[in-house]
């Protein structure tokens, strides 16, 4: 926890350093332009977000131990976002977060810590078992003198333990018809890689080295193998560790009334590469069991197709009931070429009860059928092609409840450094799916504006 | 091919709306009658991404990350 508190002190300061000397950059060149023809700027000052989260999971499904074990995560996620107005038209936004997380799960890649008898529903002390992601997103807008253009360009990298994403994309925005109706495209590619971590009693079939090998020194020799004691798996490494998504999306909103407004959209994703997770273990039914302690010996991991294809619809309705009631409604449809359908419905419904104080109540379903090579714990065959016992691509439906309280403070009277607090937000969210699976979030938001 | 001719059919159903001027657009102004998400809810749009195989058209992502915890 003290390593977590003084890695956020770290990101905080470095945070407020960049902003000091982009705005005194900005001070200076304002100073020695003259504006000839006054625009009103899309961002008038320097906005700043703190925004954090604490997650909870709970389950007994964990796609590490091949459908069976403690899922237990928990996710703690400071973020900042600087919205820097750079003239009239352009704003550049930066959007910096950290995620320290602790997973039961994944610390069974190697559950043979010499604490206790390791099982599935046992979490190691390994390594692997918490983890900081660490994410930067970057992009820049222009409007048009008449702000009915929008050219947006981002780039994002993030990286943790055994993984590293490259992004960039762009997006262009039309608004006509009096503002009344915008259409807006946009493109993104991630360029993602692994450095493949493969379940412990795997890595000694293969000679070439995990990442983790050092961090890890595991020899099946030392340890007495029951059940089937002729452990023999037919397991090969990932030739291929890159993983890319190329996105194309588009959206239409449009003004109905003058108390209702709807949006459609549509993201189209193709997927290639390395799409299993090379250390999540899959257990066959027609190869005898062997344990180490309590814990079943992977018979190989799980086996994904390199192509994924996902189109996803979607369409908001939001309706201004009254100054105090306003209803948000969300729907998505969404198909792949693994054989998954989904539906999400959502609703939410801001009151505003006076003193700049507003609650959002709301609620979402989910449903979902399962992937073509999904079967739960050792239910598939080892004459498959393809497999996983991961059960976020089962068959399930799941309900969220969220209760979210803002309050907005248009005098901005509370101060912080050159910045005032605008508002302030806090929200929370129960999410149960019809599985043993569980998740609490809490979420808070705080608003800055330059004085 | 039938869900997007439904889309279609939307599509020029919205068209055919009135215009609201801008001094109309009081209601419409509102923060709560933005059809964006708000920024607090990146997060919970972040974990069901990772938790649910559906994801995108709902202004979160669509890509980058493996979300393996």
């Amino acid at each position: 926890m003290n390593s977590i508190i003084c890695i956020f002190k770290k990101y905080l300061f470095f945070v407020f350093l960049l902003l000091g000397l982009i705005n005194n950059g900005y001070t200076q060149e304002e100073t020695t332009e003259k504006t000839e023809v006054f625009k009103k700027m899309v961002l008038e000052k320097t906005e700043v977000d703190f925004l954090t989260s604490y997650y909870t999971q709970n389950g007994d499904n964990a796609a590490v131990s091949g459908g069976i074990g403690d899922e237990k995560v928990t996710d703690f996620t400071p973020t900042f976002i600087v919205s820097l107005p750079l003239n009239e038209d352009d704003v550049l936004t930066l959007d910096a977060g950290i995620s320290a997380y602790s997973s039961a799960s994944s610390s069974n890649i190697n559950p043979f810590d010499g604490n206790h008898p390791a099982n599935a529903f046992q979490a190691s002390s390994g390594a692997s078992s918490s983890d900081l992601w660490a994410g930067l997103t970057a992009s820049y807008s222009h409007s048009s003198d008449d702000r009915n253009k929008i050219w947006t360009g981002k780039l994002s990298v993030s990286t943790e333990y055994d993984y590293f994403s490259f992004g960039f994309g762009g997006s262009y925005t039309r608004l006509f018809n009096e503002k009344n109706t915008e259409i807006s495209i946009n493109a993104n590619i991630y360029l993602d890689s692994w450095d493949l971590i493969y379940p412990v009693e795997l890595r000694h079939v293969d000679v070439v080295r995990a990442k983790d090998d050092d961090v890890f020194p595991f020899d099946i020799n030392d340890y007495t193998i029951t059940g089937n004691t002729n452990y023999d798996p037919q397991f090969t490494r990932f030739k291929n560790k890159n993983r890319d998504s190329y996105s194309i999306g588009a959206s239409f909103s449009q003004i109905l009334s003058k108390k209702l407004q709807g949006l459609l959209s549509i993201d189209v994703v193709r997927q290639e590469g390395l799409l299993s997770t090379p250390y999540q273990r899959v257990y066959f039914s027609d190869i005898a069991d062997s344990f180490i302690e309590n814990f079943h010996l992977a018979d190989d991991v799980e086996r994904l197709p390199d192509t994924r294809n996902k189109i996803a619809l979607g369409g908001n309705l939001n309706y201004y009931v009254n100054e105090f009631l306003t209803v948000r409604t969300f729907y998505r449809f969404y198909t792949d070429n693994w054989g998954i359908d989904s539906h999400t419905a959502k609703i939410e419904v801001p009151i505003k009860i006076g003193h700049g104080f507003t609650i959002y109540p709301s609620y979402r379903y989910y449903t979902q059928t399962q992937a073509d090579y999904f079967a739960p714990y050792e239910a598939h065959l080892s004459t498959e092609k393809y497999y996983t016992s991961d059960y976020d691509l089962s068959d399930f439906n799941a309900n969220q409840y969220g209760i979210g309280l803002n309050y907005t403070d248009i005098f901005t009277k509370v101060h912080l450094w050159k910045f005032g607090l605008k508002s302030v937000d806090l929200e929370y969210n129960r999410y149960d799916r019809n599985t043993s699976f569980n998740s609490n979030i809490i979420s808070a938001g705080f608003k800055f504006i330059q004085n | 091919m039938k869900k997007i001719g439904l889309l279609l059919v939307m599509l020029l159903v919205l068209q055919s709306c009135t215009v609201v001027k801008e001094y109309e657009k009081v209601a419409l102004s509102d923060p709560d009658m933005d059809l964006n998400p708000r920024k607090i809810e990146r997060f919970k749009t972040n974990f069901q991404a990772y938790r649910e195989a559906a994801s995108g058209a709902n202004g979160g992502k669509t890509g980058g990350g493996c979300g393996c915890n």
